[in-house]
C-alpha cells in the first residue's frame, strides 16, 4: 500500500528513491541553427582556411595569367582573404599614388590641395569590382547558366585578378601620359586574360556562356578608364 | 581613499561597495583614476618589456583610451588640413574617425576569421592604444612640418609607424596558428600605414 504521508522521495513509479550520489552532468545545449547562416562569422571561416604560402601561390598564378592553373591552385578552397586585402591595398595605392602623381606635376608645391574624394571613389570603385560584380556574375553563371563554379569561386578569381594592379598602379605614379597608358594596358591585358583563360572551360560550352565574356571585358576596360581619367589624369598647368 | 592601484573587483559584493564609493567620490577623482588607468594600459601596450604575463592585462579592455586617441588624431589632422572651406576639414575628420574604428573592426574580424580566438573588444582596445605613436607623429608634423624638408619629416613618421606596428603585431601574431601569422599581421601593417600616410600628407 502506498504511504502518502511519507517524507521519502518517490519516483514516478512510486518506488522510494534512496539517496543517489549527485552526478554533475555538463548540459551542453545543441547550438541553435542561426536564422541567417550567411550572417555568422562561422560561415565565412571556411573562406579563410588558407596559409600564407597559398596566397603567394594564388597571386603568382594570377600574374602568370596565360596559364589556366588557377582552379588547380585553389583546389576547391576559394578564399576571401585575398580579394579583401588585395582590393584594400589597391584603394590605398589609388588614394596615396593618385595624389602623389598630381603632386609631382604641381608647380606650386607649397599650396598643394589634397583630394580627399579619391578615398570615397576608390572605395566604391574597387570594392564594386572586387565583390559586387563577381557576385552578380557568379549568381548568373551558377543559377542561370548552370556553371559548376560557385559564387565564391568567381569572387576569389576576380579578387586575385586585381593583384596585377598593385604593381601597375604604383608604376602609374610616374607622371608621363604614355607610360601610364602602357602600364594600364598591360594590367588590363593581364587581368582580362587571366579571367577568360580560367573560365574558358565554361565559356566555350554554349552561346549564352560565351556572352559572359562580354561583361567581363567591358567591366575591366571601364575600370582602367576610371583609373586613368579620375585618379591619374594629368592636368598640366595652363598659363592664363 | 586611494583608488589608483585598485585591482578590478573579484566578486559582486566588492563591486557594490566600489559602486557606492564611485558615486561618493568627486568628479576629479574619477577622471584622474580613469586617466591613470589609460596611462597604465598605454605603457603596458607600447613598452613590450612590461608584458610579462603575455597580454593578460588586456582582458580588462576599455574603449576610452582608443576613443581619446582617435579624437585627438582626427582633430589634429583636421585642424592642420589646409582649406578655404570647412568641408575639407570635416572630410579629414570623418575619414580618420571612420578609418580607425572600421579599420580596427575589420582587422579584428580578419583575425577571428583566420581562426584566432580573441575577444573582439580586446583586440579593438589594443589596436586603439597602438594609435598613440601615430598621434605623436601627427602632432610633431603639425607643429614643425612646415619648417622641415620632406625627407626629414619622413623620419618621425617612419619611426612612429614602426613603433605602432611592432607593438600590435606581437599580440596579433600570437592569436592565430603559425602558418597564418603573416595573413593576420599584414592588415595591421596596412591599417597603420594608412594612418601614418594621413599624418604625413596633411
Amino acid at each position: 500500500m502506498q504511504n502518502f504521508g511519507s517524507n521519502d522521495d518517490l519516483d514516478e513509479k512510486g518506488h522510494v528513491m534512496t539517496e543517489q550520489p549527485k552526478i554533475k552532468v555538463k548540459f551542453e545545449p545543441k547550438p541553435k541553427p542561426s536564422a541567417c547562416p550567411i550572417c555568422t562569422v562561422e560561415y565565412y571561416q571556411k573562406f579563410f582556411d588558407i596559409e600564407q604560402r597559398d596566397v603567394y601561390m594564388r597571386v603568382r598564378c594570377s600574374l602568370l595569367s596565360w596559364k589556366p592553373e588557377f582552379q588547380q591552385c585553389v583546389a576547391k578552397n576559394p578564399d576571401l582573404w585575398g580579394p579583401l586585402w588585395i582590393s584594400t591595398t589597391i584603394i590605398f595605392i589609388l588614394f596615396a599614388g593618385g595624389n602623389l602623381s598630381r603632386f609631382l606635376l604641381e608647380e606650386d608645391k607649397k599650396h598643394f590641395q589634397y583630394e580627399y574624394n579619391y578615398m570615397y571613389v576608390a572605395v566604391f570603385l574597387v570594392y564594386a569590382m572586387a565583390f559586387v560584380i563577381p557576385i552578380i556574375l557568379g549568381v548568373i553563371m551558377k543559377y542561370i547558366l548552370k556553371s559548376e563554379l560557385g559564387v565564391f569561386d568567381i569572387v576569389c578569381m576576380y579578387g586575385y585578378s586585381l593583384s596585377v594592379y598593385i604593381f601597375v598602379l604604383i608604376l602609374c605614379i610616374i607622371p608621363y601620359n604614355e607610360a601610364q597608358w602602357f602600364f594600364l594596358m598591360s594590367g588590363l591585358a593581364n587581368s582580362t586574360i587571366f579571367l577568360l583563360v580560367n573560365l574558358w572551360d565554361f565559356i566555350k560550352k554554349s552561346k549564352p556562356a560565351l556572352m559572359i565574356a562580354i561583361p567581363i571585358i567591358v567591366f575591366n576596360v571601364a575600370l582602367i578608364l576610371c583609373f586613368k581619367f579620375y585618379f591619374f589624369r594629368l592636368i598640366y598647368a595652363v598659363d592664363d | 581613499m586611494d583608488y589608483t592601484n585598485q585591482r578590478p573587483p573579484q566578486n559582486y559584493s566588492q563591486m557594490d561597495d566600489q559602486k557606492t564609493q564611485d558615486l561618493e567620490e568627486s568628479v576629479s577623482e574619477t577622471i584622474m583614476r580613469d586617466l591613470k588607468m589609460i596611462a597604465y594600459k598605454l605603457k603596458y601596450v607600447l613598452i613590450p618589456k612590461e608584458q610579462e604575463d603575455n597580454g593578460k592585462e588586456l582582458r580588462n579592455w576599455d574603449l576610452w583610451g582608443p576613443l581619446i586617441f582617435c579624437l585627438v588624431l582626427a582633430m589634429t589632422l583636421s585642424f592642420k588640413a589646409e582649406s578655404t572651406t570647412t568641408s575639407t576639414k570635416s572630410d579629414v575628420f570623418a575619414i580618420i574617425f571612420v578609418l580607425i574604428w572600421v579599420g580596427a573592426f575589420i582587422v579584428t574580424l580578419n583575425a577571428q576569421l583566420l581562426g584566432g580566438k580573441v575577444s573582439f573588444f580586446q583586440s579593438v582596445c589594443l589596436l586603439g592604444y597602438c594609435v598613440f605613436p601615430i598621434n605623436i607623429e601627427a602632432i610633431i608634423i603639425a607643429f614643425f612640418g612646415s619648417y622641415l624638408p620632406f625627407l626629414v619629416k619622413l623620419i618621425p613618421v617612419f619611426l612612429c609607424f614602426a613603433w605602432s606596428a611592432y607593438s600590435s603585431v606581437g599580440f596579433m601574431a600570437s592569436l592565430v596558428p603559425p602558418h597564418k601569422k603573416k595573413l593576420a599581421v599584414y592588415p595591421v601593417f596596412l591599417f597603420y600605414l594608412f594612418l601614418s600616410w594621413f599624418s604625413l600628407i596633411v
